[in-house]
């Protein structure tokens, strides 16, 4: 009885705190999709007549069109060159120079100390001089110093966690030392390194600091949602919400895609 | 299938030599296991062996090929880890065939090969799952069916058993022993285990600190240890050891005991001489009053071990154990005499603990 008791206890409890969490967002999505009179009523409205507009609004708007493109690409690019590199840079780091591992740990997180907004302004002043001050090229060079240095630093302790035994018996069944990477060391990581570049594609995709200052026509979307914020009194609650939904959707599905090529390439290890 | 032959193996980590100067020879077909206790090169040795670690000097040939210098993949030798070391990420049966499969064999040839290591490790019904859902004993088979399906030349095992419980542990121990009966492929295995070692080996190779300490059969190393250390090590209970004194009629003394030594075995004792006798405790049993070559000594304590007892024994201040069928009938406080044949005596030499044997 004791037992119920406390089984249902603990259900309500983690309910409340899923509503606190998820109702926000959920507020925000069927914000949405509400026209302006539906979302200032002041009793709150579940029943309404969902309507697209606000994403219509916002999709046609060149500049919040640019930005959605304009982040697409910066952030994946540098979230995959982060990956490409970081990853193996990590495995290494975690079996080949452990002695120098924690040191580079460190450099590595040390990099994150500096606020942005200390290396905005020289940033400035040399993406200026080097003519590549808002490019796209330009954002995913400074973007690149975050994704690596996260990807390592979270990759380390996550290839540290592969048993060396493992590796050892596949280098025992003949396997070269980038087929034990690549077919021992990576699957078996692979749920934590999944962690690791949702945690990195995250931290890029929400920065603004860096694309505020260093890009003015192709702002990334994080700068244009910025600036609908300001748009004056008459506040478009409703676009606001679309925008959001369509600034949140994207690593949404970006986590789907990936837990799927998680599955198949679990599986792909039995082939 | 082949025969290794390790000369003069030297490894270092940094200035610190773990193993100096190792020489040894296994014949082909032989189950050889590596004895000595924690921290003494056992593992470092099979690693050697296995490819998984450099050799710092010394060469190491298997079936006449000199392998120091090839990768693990091309020595032909198959690895058991004490942690069994699967492959998380694929099922029992591409753990097994995996070798296979990347050596690029047709899966036709493959199958009916798995089907024979499962039958025979009794795997058959559990090749679709994952290891984290096998327990230890059948991980540990696992592992097994992963070397034995390559048919390597040689087989090394890194204390396979440890992370098992006892019954368990002798169940696979007569299963590797049965296994190799039947494959005939040379075997190294590594244990600190010495009852293990016994049961298991045609022969020991008993290590101590990056060196060889005796090599023999199980029977010749129980019986004719070459130093105190093997006789320290090999056998339980543990070997009491007594200093003595040689007096003439080759007769050891070390206070109330006097026992005679067989001319045999030690004809180079010398009267005045001192030497450490070591008397195992499952060769002395009760005799009556008058036998010869009895010890007397007082009861201190009595270990019940079912069939058998050890009977702890107070003589001349110091403590020695001996193990009898009868130990029922006695009770610590009671006066006792037990006595051992003079050719089961064992006698070393007290400062360099070498034994004394045809010296
Ligand atoms: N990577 C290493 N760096 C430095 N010293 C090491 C290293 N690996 C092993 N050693 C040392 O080498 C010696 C032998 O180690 P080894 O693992 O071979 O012992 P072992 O006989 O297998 O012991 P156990 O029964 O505990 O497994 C030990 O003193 C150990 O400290
Ligand atoms: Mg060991």
């Amino acid at each position: 009885m004791g037992r119920i008791i406390s089984a249902t206890l603990t259900r309500a409890l983690l309910a409340l705190l899923i509503v606190v969490a998820l109702g926000p967002i959920l507020w925000t999505v069927l914000g949405a999709f509400k026209e302006l009179r539906d979302i200032v009523t002041p009793v709150p409205k579940l029943i309404f007549d969902p309507t697209l507009d606000n994403f219509a609004t916002i999709l046609r708007n060149p500049t919040i069109r640019d930005g959605l493109l304009h982040s697409a690409v910066v952030v994946s690019v540098s979230v995959l060159i982060g990956a490409v590199l970081g990853i193996p840079a990590a495995h290494t780091l975690a079996r080949h120079a452990r002695r120098y591992g924690d040191d580079v740990q460190f450099f590595v997180l040390s990099l994150r100390f500096m606020p942005p907004v200390a290396i905005a302004i020289p940033f400035i002043v040399i993406y200026l001089d080097l003519g590549i001050y808002d490019t796209l090229f330009g954002l995913i060079l400074v973007y690149l110093v975050t994704t690596i240095s996260t990807v390592i630093w979270l990759a380390v302790p996550a290839f540290d966690r592969v048993p060396r035994d493992i590796e050892e018996a596949a280098a025992m069944e003949g396997c070269s030392p980038l087929e034990v990477f690549w077919r021992f060391s990576l699957p078996v990581a692979a749920p934590s390194l999944f962690g690791a570049i949702v945690f990195t594609f995250v931290l890029v995709w929400n920065e603004l600091l860096l694309a505020l200052t260093l890009a003015a026509q192709n702002a990334t979307l994080p700068v244009v949602a910025a600036s609908i914020t300001s748009l004056g009194k008459e506040v478009p609650w409703g676009v606001i919400n679309a925008a959001t939904v369509v600034l949140v959707v994207p690593p949404l599905v970006f986590i789907g895609l990936l837990m799927g090529l998680l599955n198949t390439s679990v599986q792909g290890g039995r082939k | 299938m082949a025969n290794i032959t390790c000369s003069s193996i030297v490894k270092s980590y940094g200035d610190y030599p773990v193993i100096d100067g190792l020489n040894l020879d296994i014949p082909d077909h032989e189950f050889v296991v590596f004895l000595g206790p924690s921290g003494c090169g056992k593992s470092t040795m099979l690693r050697m062996i296995a490819g998984l670690e450099t050799v710092t000097g010394g060469r190491i040939e298997i079936g006449g090929t000199d392998v120091t210098d090839l990768p693990p993949g091309d020595r032909g030798v198959a690895m058991v880890f004490q942690s069994y070391a699967l492959y998380p990420h694929m099922s029992v049966a591409d753990n097994i065939t995996f070798g296979l499969r990347r050596q690029g064999l047709p899966k036709a040839e493959i199958a009916p090969r798995l089907t024979q290591v499962a039958d025979m490790l009794g795997l058959a019904p559990f090749l679709d799952r994952r290891p984290k859902n096998l327990s230890g004993g059948q991980q540990q088979r696992v592992a097994m069916a992963r070397a034995m399906i390559k048919t390597p030349k040689v087989f090394l095992f890194d204390e396979p058993l440890s992370n098992l419980d006892a019954k368990l542990r002798e169940k696979l121990r007569t299963e590797i022993r049965k296994m190799h009966l039947q494959l005939k492929t040379t075997t190294i295995f590594v244990t600190h285990d010495q009852l293990e070692a016994m049961t298991i080996a045609d022969r020991i190779v008993l290590m101590r600190d990056g060196a060889i300490e005796q090599m023999g059969t199980p029977d010749e190393i129980f019986e004719r240890p070459a130093s105190h250390f093997v006789a320290d090590f090999i056998g339980t209970p543990a070997m009491n050891f007594i200093d003595a004194t040689i007096e003439p009629g080759h007769v050891a003394r070390s206070g109330s005991i006097a026992l005679s030594l067989s001319r045999d075995l030690f004809p180079g004792l010398r009267p005045g001489q001192k030497v450490e006798l070591g008397l195992r405790p499952a060769s002395m049993d009760l005799v009556e009053p008058g036998a010869p070559n009895a010890i007397a000594g007082r009861v201190v304590l009595v270990e019940n071990m079912g069939a058998e007892g050890q009977v702890i024994t107070e003589v001349d201040g110091r403590e020695i154990s001996f193990v009898t069928a009868q130990f029922r009938r006695v009770k610590p406080g009671d006066a006792v005499r037990f006595a051992l044949r003079p050719d089961q005596i064992h006698a070393f030499d007290p400062v360099s603990g070498r034994s004394l044997l045809g010296a």
